[in-house]
């Protein structure tokens, strides 16, 4: 738990703020030819310019900036326009025809034609017939495989054609950057997609782009500069610069935040996201996370080569016995102080239009759990140990990774549910490669040795990839509890290939229960994003989407392209009606009209102190002179 | 000096940087988990084909002992560090390169402005036995002395950058910011302020109490007395007999601390913000960037090593009784 040290020292502040606010003297006025800087803090640092690589939310974020994808989306992430503004799929489902703009120009100024976009889609499939089967950090390339990307065409420049093997509506979701091929195409396969090759391309910035924004300047570790894009053929936003801060600590960013050195920040720890509360100029969010946080069961047990403790976890009655005796509530209160709702299934309630609740839901009793269990076969010995088909005594393992620390109030509550049931459970920490290395099963040439472990998934814009996690294709690769089920199965190719939306959600549907009735995860919680931004000097701050989103780090640059100048920064209030006219409806919070006096420090601030400094430079050597002067008249 | 101490104290240093070089290695060989598990993470597609590839790529087939141990200190030698696992293409010397200066910048000065005052203050205060200077600032040097770098950091955030706004929250300098280098170095020196307070703060007290002590001490041998007893001046006593000999220890300590100006102290870059060493050891340690964490190591101990060496050498200058 934190110290509550910080609590106190926070309220201390707020008094001291407010008397120094007092004695500040009028804040410095900001000159129209300052370019208007959106910065943006967060504690997730960017690893990566070469979009291939991408794996942290701060890398998609920065690639979304610099790039169109093929086809956006908007705020209710619906698709909108992006590299084309216009596509349609024939009758058969099978050819989708892309419309790309017109005149439309890469930020150097090359023409942004379909052949860019065609030579992108190439390298993909280039990609997964090489012998790798992947590109970079292999997250990117699935979106188009996944969507069963058969062959790409630009007949010419304004028009692409793309040929799936099955008829989807997953083609429009790729989340796959589209690059100028004037300058990616310089670069072999490998040189593009394996960071150790020779002479392996960085794209170091300035980048080029069709985004809204470019990275001009990055210094990783600390932050990255993006200018606007003189060729956008989109609206851009009021911020001419936008910069990703990165801090190593999460006090220190909301620090910056209330003083206005930032105006948006993403991973706001709980109890800082209280005190933000009620802050002036200050709007605090909590999004739902695409994703959740899960029990996972090992389902082989100590069959298939898998290095299980008891064959008991190949029973879905007993995984179901085991979900009675977990009180998510209580996780939720524990670990997120409260920011998260209860887990159900694996698509998370982001997906609004995906996620259904259990058709047979559980509830958290220890006696329920008891019964289940004695009914599936699982009886209490003389000592009060469970005992397993074999009559062996159940002693389970569960670990987390080490990169996950918050897992380990979750663990030590599980274990004591657990407990109560008869059965023993060993719970530790994992270094986050050794878990990995153990989740391996025999498939991948690994031990499967474990029992239970808590990690989580994060999601695309559609559930797909979540529900792919638990297909018998994804055991070994990213199957962990190596769950099989021939129904699941099926269901899952026919809501790949499911046109119509009605028809692919009642198979979601169907897949969420079999995997909640299976057990094989036992999602615990859906833990919420809390983010903070300052209203101040930018407005029109909207969610994407609207319920359960936030502003910035969704899906694409909308959030940036929406934002407006607040009344406070504009040079001349008369100047900017922008400012003045907020779209009905908008989320977001009212610009204020005043700016914080706190916010801006005074150039005579810095005056005064190093008056000070040399003052007492200047009588420490005087002082130190004289007593020197002295010493010599002695000798 | 003796061409002997003078040998002896590079020997000494010479074989404890090889040891160093060689703990480098076995330690980060004896992590748990594999190296291209933790270059790839959680991927999807991936094959056992593929995993082989990149064994054989970062040349993680070879056997450690002696293969991967000789690779390691060719490079080594030549100062080839590897490649960051976190960033992509580049090297851990380029990586380290970056968040060099900014840490000696910071540490180096905080050094000088603590050892001034510090030394100051300390001396003052033994001079001074009993007096309100010594009686206050002794207490204060042992509240500082003992006051984590990351409170200190803390408290000088809270109140002077986002309470009073009269610095800024983080960073070194800020960005995007149009103006010339007047510009450029006022918002430096803004930013240098706190964090630069905070590494003096938390280093005055070790030099004040030592250097208070150091000088009880000397004030107390015969010498001094046979100053007085020649009828010098108060402050030629404490100038020309009692300081040179009292300083004695707190060469060490500064060359201790010298050695840490390239550590830093990880907290106080921590909570600034400061884009050092201190936070990249921090982001390579959460990312598991084995490399750079290897080179960092490397880096502070050979750093603490040559500051040792200094303050060795230095005392033999000072001090003719250890020449032997």
């Amino acid at each position: 738990m934190r110290p509550s040290v910080r609590v106190r020292l926070t309220r201390l502040v707020g008094a001291s703020a407010l008397a120094g606010s007092l004695l500040l003297p009028a804040a410095a006025p900001v000159t129209a030819a300052d370019p208007v800087v959106l910065r943006v803090g967060t504690v997730q640092d960017l690893q990566v310019l070469n979009p291939w690589f991408s794996v942290v939310v701060a890398d998609y974020e920065v690639y979304t900036l610099n790039y169109d994808l093929l086809v956006g989306f908007d705020i209710n992430l619906q698709p909108t326009a992006g590299f084309a503004d216009r596509w349609e799929s024939s009758p058969d489902g099978l050819t989708h025809t892309f419309h790309i703009r017109e005149g439309m120009k890469w930020s150097d100024g090359q023409p942004a034609t379909a052949e860019d976009a065609r030579w992108t889609y190439q390298l993909v499939l280039d990609a997964a017939a090489s012998e790798a089967g992947y590109i970079g950090s292999g997250y990117l390339e699935p979106y188009l495989t996944n969507a069963g990307l058969k062959s790409v065409s630009a007949p010419d420049d304004h028009t692409l054609v793309v040929t799936t093997e099955f008829p989807t509506t997953l083609i429009t979701q790729a989340y796959v950057p589209i690059l100028p091929k004037h300058i990616w195409s310089k670069y072999t396969l490998s040189q593009i997609g394996d960071s150790s090759a020779k002479g392996f391309f960085k794209n170091e910035p300035p980048v080029v782009g069709t985004g809204p924004y470019q990275a001009v300047e990055w210094q990783p570790g600390d932050f990255i500069r993006f200018t606007r894009n003189p060729n956008y053929w989109g609206t851009q936003g009021a911020a001419d610069e936008v910069i990703l801060q990165h801090f190593a600590s999460a006090d220190t960013m909301v620090q910056a935040l209330k003083k206005g050195d930032v105006d948006y920040v993403r991973g706001v720890l709980p109890d800082q996201f209280a005190a933000l509360q009620g802050e002036p100029d200050i709007k605090t969010v909590e999004g739902f996370a695409n994703g959740y946080s899960e029990l996972a069961i090992n389902t082989r047990g100590k069959t298939q080569g898998a290095h299980g403790s008891t064959n008991a976890l190949t029973d879905p009655a007993f995984r179901d016995a085991l979900g009675y005796a977990v009180d998510q509530q209580k996780l939720v209160d524990a670990t997120l102080a409260g920011h998260g709702v209860p887990g159900t299934t694996i698509v998370p309630p982001y997906h609004a239009k995906w996620h259904v609740d259990p058709t047979n839901p559980r509830h958290f009793d220890i006696d329920e759990a008891k019964r289940r269990l004695d009914a599936a076969g699982y009886p209490l010995d003389a000592q009060g140990r469970r005992l397993d088909k074999e009559g062996q005594p159940i002693s389970l393992r569960l670990t987390w990774p080490d990169s996950e620390g918050s897992h380990a109030t979750d663990a030590q509550f599980i274990a004591g549910w657990f407990k109560e049931l008869g059965i023993d459970v060993q719970a530790s920490v994992t270094e986050e490669g050794k878990l990995i290395d153990d989740l391996i099963p025999k498939e991948g040439k690994g031990p499967a040795n474990f029992d239970m472990f808590i990690w989580g998934w994060v999601g695309d814009p559609d559930p797909h990839s979540l529900l792919y996690d638990l297909t018998t294709d994804a055991i070994g690769s990213l199957s962990d509890s190596f769950f099989s089920n021939d129904r699941y199965d099926e269901l899952f190719k026919l809501q790949q290939r499911a046109t119509d939306e009605a028809q692919r959600k009642t198979y979601m549907a169907e897949m969420q229960n079999i995997v909640y009735d299976q057990a094989p995860y036992i999602v615990l919680y859906y833990d919420s994003e809390l983010h903070a931004y300052r209203t101040d000097r930018f407005a029109n701050w909207v969610n994407q989407p609207p319920a359960t989103g936030t502003p910035l780090f969704g899906f694409g640059p909308v959030g940036y392209t929406l934002l407006q100048a607040a009344a406070a920064v504009t040079p001349s209030p008369a100047a900017s009606p922008a400012a003045a006219s907020q779209p009905a409806g908008s989320p977001a919070a009212s610009a204020s009209g005043t700016q914080a006096p706190a916010a801006t420090s005074s150039d005579n601030t810095l005056l005064l102190v190093a008056v000070v400094v040399i003052i007492v430079v200047v009588v420490g050597g005087v002082f130190a002179m004289r007593r020197r002067a002295r010493d010599v008249e002695e000798e | 000096m003796g061409g002997g101490y003078l040998a002896r104290r590079l020997g000494q240093a010479a074989i404890t940087i090889a040891l160093i070089v060689l703990v480098n290695f076995l330690l980060f060989r004896a992590m748990p988990g594999s190296p291209e598990r933790i270059l790839l993470g959680r991927i999807p597609n991936i094959t056992p084909e593929v995993l082989e590839a990149v064994r054989v790529r970062w040349g993680l087939d070879k056997p450690v002992f002696p293969d991967q141990f000789i690779a390691y200190i060719a490079a080594t030698a030549q100062g080839d560090l590897g490649f960051s696992f976190l960033a992509r293409g580049q090297t851990v010397v380029e990586v380290i390169g970056q968040r060099l200066w900014p840490t000696v910048l910071l540490f180096g000065i905080g050094e000088l402005i603590a050892i001034v005052i510090g030394l100051a203050l300390g001396a003052y205060s033994g001079w001074r036995r009993g007096g309100l200077v010594d009686y206050v600032g002794n207490g204060v040097a042992l509240v500082l002395y003992s006051a984590p770098y990351f409170l200190i950091g803390m408290l000088l955030l809270l109140v002077f950058a986002s309470g009073l706004g009269w610095f800024p929250t983080f960073g070194m300098v800020t960005r995007g910011q149009t103006g010339g280098t007047l510009d450029y170095l006022i918002d430096v020196g803004r930013h240098f302020v706190l964090p630069v307070t905070a590494v003096s703060i938390g280093l005055i007290g070790q030099y004040a109490i030592l250097m208070r002590s150091s000088l009880l001490e000397t004030l107390s041998e015969d010498y001094i007395a046979t100053a007085r007893a020649k009828g010098l001046s108060g402050g030629r006593i404490l100038r020309n007999h009692a300081l040179p000999n009292a300083l004695l220890p707190t060469v060490t300590l500064v060359a201790i601390n010298l050695g840490y100006v390239v550590a830093g102290a990880i907290t106080v870059e921590v909570v600034f913000n400061w884009p050092g060493l201190g936070t990249l050891t921090v982001e390579a340690l959460t990312a598991r960037d084995y490399p750079v964490l290897q080179g960092v190591f490397l880096l502070l101990s050979v750093a603490v090593v040559l500051a040792n060496l200094a303050a060795d050498l230095v005392y033999g200058l000072l001090d003719p009784r250890v020449r032997t």
